[in-house]
C-alpha cells in the first residue's frame, strides 16, 4: 500500500510542476514558446499522471487498506496485488518514455486521428490491466468475508470501495476497446485510417465515469472518516449506500455529454445523455445533505446551539474539518459549473474554453484531491507506524491548496465565459481584443505556484514522518447515528445495480456505436505524432 | 411491489421519458427543412446520415485527385532509384543535375517522395497549372512518377546554416500569427512537426516561394486538398511573405550546386 501511495505522490509532485510551467509560459510573464509541441508534451504528461496514475494508485492503495481495516482480515492475494502494482509501474514508465521523447503528444484523452507511439498506448493498457487485478481482488476479498459472515451487513467503507471497483471495471472497457481495436492497429502500422468519431464515442464511455472512479475514495472518506475524525456521527449509513449504487447506475451511460459539439452523434442521444447526467447530481446532493447533517451532529455534540451556532462549535483546528469544508466549497462551485456544462444548450457558450479546465480542476484537483491528502494523512500512522503527523504544516498545506485552487480556477471560469479557448500554447496579448484578459493568465500562474508549494509541503510532511516512532491506535471508521442493523439485501449487494448499469449502457450507447461501426465513410487518415 | 422492482420500473420510466422527449418531442418542435413525419424525425435525432444535399450542385472546382497514403512515403528499392535517375535527365535543365535548381525552379534533392508524387500527379491531371510541367508530366506513368520520386528522395538534401540564434527565425515560422489564424510554418514543414504531403522548404529559391504563396493567396494554385495553404497564404501580408521566403532560401554551408 505504501508503495502505491509513494508512486502516486511522487508522480503527482512532478506533474504539478509541469502544470505550473504550462501556466507560466503562456502568461504574459514569459515570451512565446518557440516550440509549442513542448507545451502539448507537457500537457500530455500532466494529464496522464493526474488522470490515470495518481487516482488509480490512490484508489488501489486505499482499496487494499480498506479491505484489511474494514473487513478486519488480511488481504487475500497479496502476491497478485504486487503483480498489479508492478504492471502499473512498468506501464507508467513506458508511457512516460514515449511522452518524454515527443512521440506521444496526443493529450491523455488520445484524440484520434492523432496517433502516438505504440509504447504510449501499451503503457496505458498495462496501467489499466494492473488496476483490473485490483478490481478482481476487491471482489474476491469481499466474497471471502461474506462466506465467513453470512448475512451480515458489508461495512460501508468496503461497500463503497467495491462499488468503485465495479464502476471502474465496466467504464474502463470503453477506452480499452478504443485502444485495442481502433488505435493500436494504426499505431503499429497495420492501417492508415481510423474512425475518429467512433473512437471518441468509446472514449466518452470511459471519460465521464472515470471522474466518479476518482471521486469514490473522496466519498468514502466523507462517509466513513470525516464524522469520526471530527467527533460526530454519520447521519445515515443507508444514504451512503444509496449514493454509491446510484453512482454505479448513472455515472457511466452519460458520457456523450462530452461530445455535444461532435457531429457524428444524433441530437436525440445527446439529449438523453444530458438528462441522465442530471441524475448524477442526485447522489452528490444526497451526500452533501448527509455529510452536512453529520457535521451538524458533531457541532451539537460539542455544545453548539441554535440554527447556526453549531458551525462555530465545530473543531476548526482539526485538519479534517478544514479539508471537508474546503472540499464542499469547491464541490459547490465546481458542481454548479458542471450543471452548466451538461446542459445541452448552455454548453455551447463554454464548450472547449478555459471554463472547462477551470471546472475539472476545481472538482478533481480541488474537492477530490484535497480529500486524497486527508486519506494519506489518516492512513500514514497505520502504514508506517509513525508518530502523529504535525497538524500545523497540514493546516497550512490545506489552506494553501484551497486558496491556490481558487486563484487558479476562478480566472479560468471568467475568461472561459469570454471565450478564451483552452489548450493554447500561447496567446497574442498584444492584440487589443486579448490584452484585457492577460491578467487572468498571470493570476492563474500565481494560483498554480501556490498549489506547487502546497504539494511540496504535503510530500515533505509524509516523507519526514518518522517510521516506527509511534504506536497508532487501531483504525476505526465513523459510527452511524442510528446503529446499523439489518441492511436491505438490495443495498448489501451489487447484482441489480450492475445489471442496470450494463442495460442502460446498451440502451444509451448501443445505437451510436453500431451505426458508426457500420458506416464505411467515417474513417479519416491517421496523423502520427513526432514525425519531424 | 418490492424495492428491486420499484427501482427497475423507475429506471425504465426515466429512460422511456427521456427518449420520448429527445427523439420525438424536441426534434418535432425544431423541425428543419428535411422533416417529413415522425419516423424521419426519430432517425434525424438518432444521427442517421441524411442525403439532403443530393440535389445540390457539385463543388465548382476540384482541388486534387490524389489521396496520400502510407505506401507513397516508404523508401524504394535501388532499381527504382536507377530508373528514376534516367527519367530525371529530362528535368535537369531547370531542376539542376543533382536536383538543386539555379533557375528559380524548386529544389528536388532530398524532397519527400509523397510530395513529388502528388505534385506530378496534379500536373498530369491538370490540378496544378504550369505550361512546362503539365506538358512534361502528361506522358509519365504512375510507375515513372514513383521512380522519379525515389530518385530525388535519394539525393542529398540542401541544408540551411543551422539556426543557433532563435531570434533570426521569423515569428511566422516559429509561432505563426494566431490572431490571423495562421499556423506556424514549422508545424507542418518540419522543425516542430512534419505532416505528410508538406514539402521540405530549406534552401528553396526565394522567388519560387514568393510566387507560390502569392498564387495560393489569389487562388490561382489550388491543389492543396483542403485549402490549407490557401487559407494560410490569404492572411499573410506581402512583408510576411518576403520574410519567410528569405528565411527558407538563405544559403547554407557546404551546399552543393550553387
Amino acid at each position: 500500500m505504501l508503495a502505491h501511495f509513494w508512486l502516486a505522490f511522487v508522480a503527482f509532485a512532478g506533474a504539478i510542476v509541469l502544470g505550473e510551467w504550462q501556466m507560466y509560459v503562456r502568461s504574459p510573464l514569459h515570451a512565446w514558446l518557440d516550440n509549442p509541441e513542448h507545451y502539448y508534451r507537457s500537457v500530455t504528461v500532466h494529464g496522464v499522471v493526474m488522470a490515470y496514475v495518481l487516482p488509480t494508485l490512490v484508489a488501489m492503495g486505499l482499496g487494499y487498506a480498506l479491505s484489511e481495516l474494514a473487513l478486519k482480515r488480511p488481504l487475500v492475494g497479496l502476491r497478485w496485488a504486487w503483480a498489479g502494482f508492478w504492471l502499473v509501474l512498468v506501464g507508467t514508465a513506458m508511457a512516460a518514455a514515449a511522452m518524454a521523447s515527443g512521440h506521444a503528444s496526443v493529450l491523455y484523452t488520445f484524440y484520434p486521428p492523432m496517433i502516438a507511439s505504440p509504447f504510449f498506448y501499451l503503457g496505458i493498457v498495462l496501467v489499466v490491466v494492473g488496476s483490473w487485478i485490483w478490481v478482481a481482488l476487491m471482489s474476491i476479498n469481499l466474497r471471502a468475508w461474506r462466506k465467513e459472515n453470512p448475512g451480515a451487513a458489508v461495512p460501508l467503507a468496503m461497500f463503497g470501495n467495491v462499488a468503485g471497483a465495479y464502476l471502474w471495471a465496466w467504464t474502463s472497457i470503453g477506452a480499452a476497446i478504443e485502444i485495442l481495436v481502433l488505435i493500436l492497429p494504426v499505431a503499429l502500422g497495420f492501417k492508415d485510417t481510423i474512425d475518429a468519431g467512433l473512437a471518441r464515442v468509446f472514449f466518452s464511455w470511459t471519460l465521464h465515469a472515470i471522474v466518479y472512479f476518482w471521486l469514490m475514495p473522496t466519498y468514502i472518506a466523507f462517509y466513513t472518516l470525516v464524522p469520526r475524525a471530527i467527533g460526530g456521527r454519520l447521519y445515515s449509513d443507508t444514504m451512503g449506500r444509496v449514493a454509491f449504487v446510484l453512482f454505479l447506475v448513472f455515472s457511466m451511460p452519460i458520457g456523450i455529454h462530452h461530445l455535444f459539439a461532435d457531429p457524428q452523434i444524433g441530437a436525440g442521444f445527446k439529449f438523453v445523455h444530458a438528462a441522465m447526467t442530471a441524475m448524477v447530481s442526485v447522489p452528490t446532493l444526497l451526500t452533501v445533505f448527509t455529510i452536512v447533517a453529520s457535521v451538524e451532529i458533531a457541532g451539537r455534540m460539542r455544545g453548539g446551539k441554535g440554527a447556526f451556532g453549531w458551525i462555530r462549535a465545530l473543531p476548526w483546528e482539526n485538519p479534517m474539518m478544514l479539508a471537508v469544508a474546503f472540499s464542499f466549497v469547491m464541490l459547490g462551485f465546481g458542481g454548479a459549473g458542471g450543471l452548466i456544462n451538461m446542459s445541452y444548450q448552455l454548453n455551447e457558450s463554454v464548450h472547449n474554453t478555459q471554463w472547462v479546465t477551470g471546472h475539472f480542476h476545481l472538482i478533481f484537483g480541488g474537492a477530490i484531491v484535497i480529500m486524497y491528502f486527508m486519506i494519506a494523512y489518516e492512513l500514514w500512522p497505520q502504514l508506517t507506524a509513525c508518530a502523529p503527523l504535525p497538524a500545523g504544516p497540514i493546516r497550512a498545506q490545506l489552506w494553501l491548496w484551497f486558496a491556490g485552487m481558487m486563484v487558479l480556477t476562478m480566472p479560468w471560469h471568467y475568461v472561459g465565459i469570454l471565450g478564451m479557448p483552452r489548450r493554447m500554447a500561447y496567446f497574442d496579448f498584444t492584440a487589443p481584443a486579448l490584452q484585457a484578459q492577460a491578467w487572468t493568465v498571470t493570476a492563474s500562474a500565481v494560483g498554480g505556484a501556490m498549489l506547487v508549494v502546497s504539494a511540496l509541503i504535503f510530500v515533505y510532511v509524509l516523507a519526514t514522518a518518522r517510521r516506527g516512532a509511534g504506536s497508532p491506535e487501531p483504525f476505526t471508521f465513523s459510527l452511524s447515528a442510528h446503529p446499523v442493523g439489518r441492511v436491505p439485501a438490495l443495498l448489501n449487494g451489487y447484482a441489480l445495480w450492475v445489471s442496470m448499469m450494463i442495460a442502460l449502457t446498451i440502451v444509451n450507447y448501443g445505437f451510436p456505436i453500431a451505426q458508426l461501426a457500420a458506416l464505411k465513410e467515417t474513417s479519416v487518415p491517421a496523423i502520427p505524432m513526432g514525425l519531424r | 411491489m418490492s424495492a428491486a422492482r420499484w427501482s427497475i420500473v423507475a429506471l425504465v420510466v426515466l429512460t422511456v421519458v427521456s427518449f420520448a422527449v429527445g427523439f420525438a418531442w424536441l426534434p418535432s418542435e425544431h423541425g428543419d427543412f428535411t422533416a417529413k413525419g415522425l419516423w424521419d424525425t426519430i432517425c434525424r435525432a438518432a444521427g442517421v446520415p441524411q442525403k439532403w444535399s443530393a440535389g445540390a450542385p457539385a463543388a465548382a472546382t476540384r482541388s486534387t485527385r490524389v489521396v496520400l497514403d502510407a505506401s507513397m512515403q516508404r523508401p524504394q528499392a535501388q532499381d527504382a532509384i536507377g530508373r528514376g535517375a534516367t527519367l530525371a535527365l529530362n528535368c535537369t535543365m531547370c531542376h539542376g543535375p543533382r536536383g538543386l535548381s539555379q533557375a528559380n525552379a524548386p529544389n528536388l534533392a532530398g524532397q519527400y517522395p509523397e510530395v513529388i508524387i502528388k505534385q506530378l500527379m496534379d500536373y498530369r491531371g491538370g490540378d496544378r497549372a504550369s505550361s512546362i510541367m503539365q506538358a512534361l508530366a502528361a506522358n509519365l506513368s504512375d510507375a515513372n512518377i514513383r521512380d522519379l520520386a525515389a530518385y530525388y528522395t535519394y539525393l542529398p538534401r540542401p541544408r540551411n546554416a543551422p539556426v543557433t540564434d532563435m531570434s533570426i527565425v521569423p515569428a511566422l515560422v516559429r509561432v505563426g500569427d494566431p490572431m490571423h489564424n495562421v499556423a506556424p510554418c514549422a508545424a507542418c514543414h518540419g522543425g516542430i512537426e512534419r505532416k505528410p504531403g508538406a514539402p521540405w522548404l530549406e534552401g528553396m529559391p526565394k522567388e519560387y516561394l514568393v510566387e507560390q504563396l502569392a498564387a495560393f493567396a489569389a487562388g490561382k494554385r489550388h491543389n492543396d486538398s483542403h485549402g490549407q495553404m490557401r487559407n494560410m497564404a490569404r492572411n499573410l501580408t506581402p512583408q510576411q511573405i518576403e520574410e519567410v521566403a528569405l528565411f527558407y532560401a538563405r544559403h547554407g554551408e557546404g551546399e552543393e550546386g550553387r
